[in-house]
């Protein structure tokens, strides 16, 4: 479908990006499922100006955490009006601190949380953010 | 005066008679015979006076020798008793040192670190391990003030003051205090932490000394550190795996519509256990931070009411699920206290969820929460199941569950009361109980109206 909303999902474990992008095709939304970083930059220099409607991060990945992610997102302005959220399973103050100060508009316990809750507040995030443009 | 004997008395007569017989013999003029009768009339009376003076002195010399054998023999007794005595000294005297140098073998032997000081303070006796233990040797220590010589600090790294030591509190206010929180300083900047025992030494009733047993738990430490570690990593790992049967339990939840019913109640359990497995995770993590002391205390005014309220509005489907009456009361000037509103919320939290859990339906909770002139008092009061007399005092063990409640409420992990204590601890108040089995329980816990004190750390509860 045309107009159904992206998401870009970094998440370094297989089963775990299965059933998220399992859970996001339900609920109508198109899960991009990438297991690194490189990969999720890979993703975003290549989709050109259809850029995602928000990002899905886990912060410990393979090849870099989610600060260096945020980094390497900041490089481009397009890129950082894409809402990101961050699902680990671990929030430790400094992490969430330094990640929503970095730009993250909310960092989620993921073993604490139901798939439709995370999913909930991501439609959220993209009724309120702006279009990404290129 | 003696007398004498009766012999004498006829020479004395006899001599009397003479000396009659001579003065008429010298009346008549017969001077011849009376010279003749004269001389032995005088030689008589020399017999007699001598005689006499001889019995005397033989008499006294029998009393005199007499007395003296007397004497003799009780020398001779005392004598005897005397070698007697001697011997018995001599082999108490080496009874004695052969059992000083047992007691101080024994002292020697201490693998600890053993120190007795005056009720000034001053170092009377230290053993071998002690030397070791510290760096100096006895004469460095002996009559030296321990608190002076020993440098003490509390596990933030600030020095104990000489009226905080344990030495000194044992003698001013004559206590056994045992404590693993301390560290110690030996000779130049060696400084390990502490197991420590220091009682007051009684002797008729006043305290003459304090005597404290010191141990190295460096090495203690480092295991229990790497234990924290250890189960904060796994616990973390365990997380990820957690997360995917959660997920995925959600996602069939999600098709329950082309499930049977039976396959339902299948997921359903499986989604209620990786819940409880979560949970224990997050209790393990907790405990796990809290016990490392690299949890951040970070105090903030707060508002203890609201704080609660706010609680019961997350548990409002608990309560409801039961119907019990909740009652929240407060102290009508009540003031905001400076605490870490993240751990004092995780103490109501425990409290709440516990008096919800082991409280049958239709029952009554109740939160008051009143102040004194140096405490905020909370108290958390439910009519439930209470907890059995015997269990009591392992209440706040981990991991420890009241025999009462495992039969009816299975689901628990007993670390909810641990993490209570340590919280509660660590933010400068206390917590105890009241509790009647089948009556109810109420748990009480203090905040001191001070605050806590600010704590840097690496950790956060619940993150």
């Amino acid at each position: 479908m045309e107009d159904q909303p992206t998401v870009l999902v970094v998440e370094d474990d297989k089963q775990l990006l299965n059933a998220i992008t399992i859970k996001l095709s339900k609920e109508g939304i198109s899960g991009i499922g990438v297991l690194t970083g490189e990969q999720g930059l890979k993703y975003l220099q290549e989709s050109g100006p259809k850029l995602p409607n928000a990002i899905w991060l886990d912060y410990y990945l393979k090849d870099m955490n989610g600060l260096e992610f945020m980094q390497k997102i900041q490089t481009q302005p397009a890129w950082t009006e894409i809402p990101v959220i961050v699902v680990s399973n671990s929030a430790s103050e400094d992490k969430v601190h330094s990640m929503l100060t970095i730009g993250a508009k909310k960092y989620i316990l993921k073993a604490q949380s139901r798939l439709e809750d995370i999913i909930d507040q991501i439609k959220d995030l993209i009724a309120q953010s702006p279009v990404p443009s290129s | 005066m003696s007398r004498l004997p009766k012999s004498q008395y006829f020479i004395l007569g006899a001599l009397i008679l003479q000396l009659a017989v001579t003065i008429l013999l010298f009346l008549s003029g017969r001077t011849a015979l009376m010279a003749s009768l004269f001389f032995v009339t005088s030689s008589s009376i020399l017999v007699l006076g001598l005689s006499k003076s001889l019995t005397t002195v033989t008499t006294t010399l029998q009393q005199k020798t007499q007395e003296a054998a007397s004497r003799l023999g009780e020398l001779e007794e005392t004598k005897k008793q005397m070698t007697q005595v001697l011997a018995d000294l001599r082999n108490e005297k080496a009874n004695m040192e052969k059992e000083k140098a047992k007691d101080e073998a024994l002292l020697e032997s201490i693998g600890d670190g053993l120190v007795a000081t005056s009720p000034d303070g001053r170092v009377l006796v230290v053993n071998h391990a002690t030397e070791e233990l510290f760096g100096f040797a006895k004469d460095e220590l002996i009559g030296k003030r321990f608190y002076e010589i020993i440098p003490m600090a509390d596990a933030r790294g600030e020095l104990i003051k000489t009226e905080d030591r344990p030495m000194k509190i044992a003698l001013t206010e004559d206590r056994k205090i045992s404590s693993s929180d301390y560290f110690l300083f030996g000779k130049g900047t060696r400084k390990f932490p502490a197991a420590i025992t220091v009682a007051p030494v009684h002797l008729n009733g006043e305290i003459i000394a304090a005597i404290g047993i010191y141990r190295d738990i460096s090495h203690e430490k480092d295991v229990d550190r790497m234990k924290t570690e250890f189960i904060s990593l796994a616990s973390h790992q365990l997380r990820t795996p957690l997360s995917a049967i959660k997920w995925f339990a959600e996602l069939l939840s999600d098709s329950s519509s082309s499930l049977s019913s039976e396959q339902n109640d299948f997921v359903q359990n499986i989604a209620l256990s990786t819940e409880r497995m979560i949970e224990l995770v997050n209790s393990l993590l907790n405990v796990s931070r809290i016990e490392s002391g690299r949890i951040i205390i970070d105090p903030k005014p707060t508002d203890l009411v609201a704080l609660v309220k706010n609680l019961l509005l997350e548990l409002e489907g608990k309560i409801k699920e039961k119907h019990h009456r909740v009652i929240v009361t407060a102290h009508e000037q009540l003031p905001e206290i400076t605490i870490d509103p993240k751990l004092v919320r995780q103490v109501y939290m425990n409290l709440l969820t516990n008096a919800i859990k082991y409280t049958p339906d239709y029952g009554e909770i109740e939160v008051a929460i009143s102040k004194n002139d140096t405490d905020i008092i909370s108290r958390v009061s439910d009519n439930g199941y209470g907890i059995p007399q015997a269990n009591k005092e392992k209440l706040f063990q981990k991991f420890y569950r009241a025999e009462n409640v495992v039969k009816i409420e299975p689901d628990g992990n007993g670390l909810g009361l641990y993490l209570v204590k340590a919280i509660i601890e660590s933010s400068g108040g206390k917590v105890w109980f009241e509790s009647q089995e089948n009556k109810g329980t109420t748990f009480y816990f203090s905040l001191p109206l001070s605050g806590s004190v600010r704590k840097p750390g690496e950790v956060t509860i619940n993150s």
